[in-house]
């Protein structure tokens, strides 16, 4: 046979219309579709198309030269893919074919591109902070606040904006919002704030959007912090809504939440709601590090908007749906809307695990699911949509035990425990104490295992408390939830 | 041990039904695998299959230039090629500790070797290669010289890494020819 030649100019890829990640089945199949296509024999035929199949096929088909073909296309910058990219990994490519459901883990990687440029062209912030300044918020907690918000004042590019809400039984505005350039008038509004009243949660989020609201455009990352360390009451509902309205104007909420006295449940809705983060922060003097750790990951956006829907074959179901990166957070078992993503970060990026149940009983190939994410570039304000069907092979027998990926292990491993002491507040709701129990006793158990021992002995503390028919402490609560939550965070 | 009744995988530890499929138990956590035979394959089948997994991985990228790294573990004549565009840890498979290193060197006699469980770990920062030791029990040596924990070092391609006594020499693949 003659050596094959291989033309790195010839998008072999795009001619037998498959993704660069196909596997041999799939590219088999790719050619026998086109070459049917194209074959001088049918009515359609066209030689040099069917030679071109036939020339990307020989290509494809052999790992040596599809790798030698992949590295000439990158080394002449041919394999520039857009400015998003998605990986899907599978926990298997091939199942057997059974006529019950089996499991399926779908891991979905979305990451930016790498920019050559250097990130000084980020785009400016356009920030309020929203302080709770309630009588719990007296002495240590409320110095640690002023601190961090001075602290922001040294970190601000000078185009960026920062306005200061407070509020008690009702908002204030401290300071409107103002070029940070403009420090003394920040300063003193900072300075200003003193404790006193109650916690009136939606009135502090109104008036911060009303201040960002004037200065937003596609051109700023607009974003509203929320600090607080106690419970508003009967306006839960208004607080959810200003956090989608503020969302859908492009503005998203976070919060951090002071001590153990707060609504975890309410903020961290609020804070899926509104496209941001909800933070748990043990002690007052970590309020300036977690601030700026996040005020730089919102620099650090490159898209926003991130939705992403599922649409599933007929015997297909969503088992769950998990966020795994940068955090892990529960996002619903559905296919009738989309699931909204919020924004992309480039250095982190965003993870998804899926648990997908297939069922199939006849060997062969079947699309199992197929997703669509659409979103917004940041910079270019330009709309993006990506999709990606997921396809699987059905075989009589399995001859081999799969491979699978230590990413997809890493992650699972952590998010069960995360799921263990989620499900656990779940059971005590509903009153089933034996249950929360032992489902709290597993997951100190693999804690240990996995040396996390803080957050082991908060677990086995709950489950003790628990299992005599006592309410869980809100601080080993909001210590499990917010600690296994980051688990998949790289340890330092 | 994992059994097979009805097509469920039972869990070893709570007794709890999984479906096919499953990895990791849904009533307690427990790591499912673990109760059968680990990695038990051939070699070059597992690393061929590594291959074509990072493929489909797509290629790592930095700067736009695709990286990955082929490890030649010398004790055994195994090589493994793994994509650079995540983190690699090197170390021995543990699931009870959740560890699952990207490299496991267990079937290459990695604890007899002094591999630890979390040995060291690889990566890519701007088209360089970094190896770094995990404060391993036995160590990590690049080209025959001790590195300090939790230090990065940068190799080139053709360096050898040593973790306890299992040599593995690197090669670097950028997308530059």
């Amino acid at each position: 046979m003659k050596h094959p030649v291989i033309d790195p100019e010839k998008d072999y890829y795009g001619v037998l219309e498959i993704p660069i990640d196909a596997d041999e089945e799939r590219i088999k199949r790719a050619y026998r579709q086109q070459a049917r296509r194209h074959h001088p024999d049918s009515g359609s035929g066209d030689v040099a198309a069917f030679r071109l199949v036939q020339e990307a096929y020989d290509i494809l088909r052999d790992t040596v030269l599809r790798q030698a073909y992949d590295r000439q296309r990158t080394a002449r910058g041919l394999t520039e893919r857009g400015p998003l990219q998605w990986t899907f990994t599978l926990s298997r490519l091939h199942l057997e074919a059974l006529d019950s459901p089996q499991l399926l883990y779908v891991l979905i990687d979305i990451r930016a591109s790498k920019e050559k440029e250097p990130q000084a062209s980020r785009l400016p912030l356009n920030l309020a902070l929203v302080i709770d300044r309630s009588n719990s918020m007296r002495g240590v907690r409320m110095e640690n606040v002023k601190l961090a918000a001075l602290d922001m004042l040294e970190y601000l590019a000078p185009q960026d904006r920062l306005a200061v809400v407070a509020f008690s039984d009702r908002a204030e505005v401290f300071a409107p919002s103002t070029l940070a350039t403009d420090r003394a008038t920040l300063r003193s509004a900072i300075t200003a704030l003193t404790p006193g009243g109650g916690t009136e949660i939606n009135q502090g989020l109104l008036k911060g959007l009303d201040e960002i609201r004037n200065h937003h455009s596609p051109n700023h990352i607009s974003h509203i912090f929320l600090l607080t360390d106690g419970r508003t009451y009967g306006d839960e509902e208004k607080v959810l809504d200003v956090a989608e309205e503020a969302y859908t104007q492009g503005i998203g909420i976070s919060a951090l939440g002071i001590g153990e006295d707060w609504n975890d449940l309410l903020l961290d809705e609020a804070a899926r709601r509104g496209g941001g983060f909800c933070k748990y922060i043990e002690s007052p003097s970590q309020v300036r590090q977690i601030l700026r750790d996040h005020i730089h990951g919102l620099s650090d956006v490159v898209a926003q908007d991130l939705s992403l829907s599922v649409q599933l074959a007929d015997d297909s179901r969503i088992q769950s749906f998990h966020r795994i990166m940068p955090h892990m957070e529960h996002l619903g078992a559905h296919t009738a809307r989309p699931y909204l993503l919020g924004p992309l970060q480039a250095e982190k990026g965003l993870s998804l695990l899926m648990e997908l149940i297939v069922k199939q009983a006849e060997p062969g190939w079947k699309r199992v699911a197929r997703f669509d994410l659409s979103s917004k570039l940041l910079k270019t304000a330009q709309p993006l949509q990506l999709h990606r069907d997921v396809e699987l092979r059905f075989v009589r027998e399995l001859d081999e035990q799969p491979q699978v990926s230590s990413r997809l292990l890493n992650y699972l491993s952590r998010l069960s425990i995360f799921r263990l002491q989620e499900r656990a507040w779940l059971a005590l709701e509903a009153g089933e104490t034996n249950q929360a129990t032992s489902l709290l006793q597993a997951a100190a158990t693999r804690l240990f295992d996995m040396g996390y021992r803080d957050l082991a002995q908060a677990a086995m503390l709950e489950a003790g408390r628990v299992s005599q028919g006592g309410p869980p402490t809100m601080l080993g609560r909001k210590k499990l939830r917010y600690g296994t939550r980051s688990l998949t965070l790289p340890t330092k | 041990m994992v059994e097979k009744s009805s097509n469920k995988v039972i869990c070893p530890s709570c007794g709890a039904e999984n479906l096919p499929g499953t990895l990791f138990c849904v009533q307690c956590g427990t790591y499912l695998p673990s109760g059968g035979p680990l990695r038990t394959e051939p070699l070059t089948e597992q690393a061929e299959r590594r291959q074509s997994e990072d493929e489909q991985l797509g290629a790592g990228t930095a700067n736009g230039k695709a990286v990955s790294i082929e490890v030649d573990i010398l004790n055994t004549g195994r090589k493994v090629l793994l994509s650079a565009e995540w983190e690699i840890l090197v170390g021995r498979l543990d699931a009870a500790h959740g560890v699952f290193p990207e490299l496991d060197l267990t079937a290459d006699g990695g604890l007899e070797h002094g591999v630890s469980r979390r040995h060291a770990r690889i990566y890519n920062r701007e088209g360089a290669c970094f190896v770094e030791d995990l404060d391993s029990t036995n160590g990590t040596f690049l080209n025959g010289e001790r590195l300090t924990s939790y230090l990065p070092f940068k190799f080139q391609d053709g360096d050898v890494l040593s973790m306890g006594t299992m040599q593995l020499k690197v090669h670097i693949y950028t997308g530059k020819q």
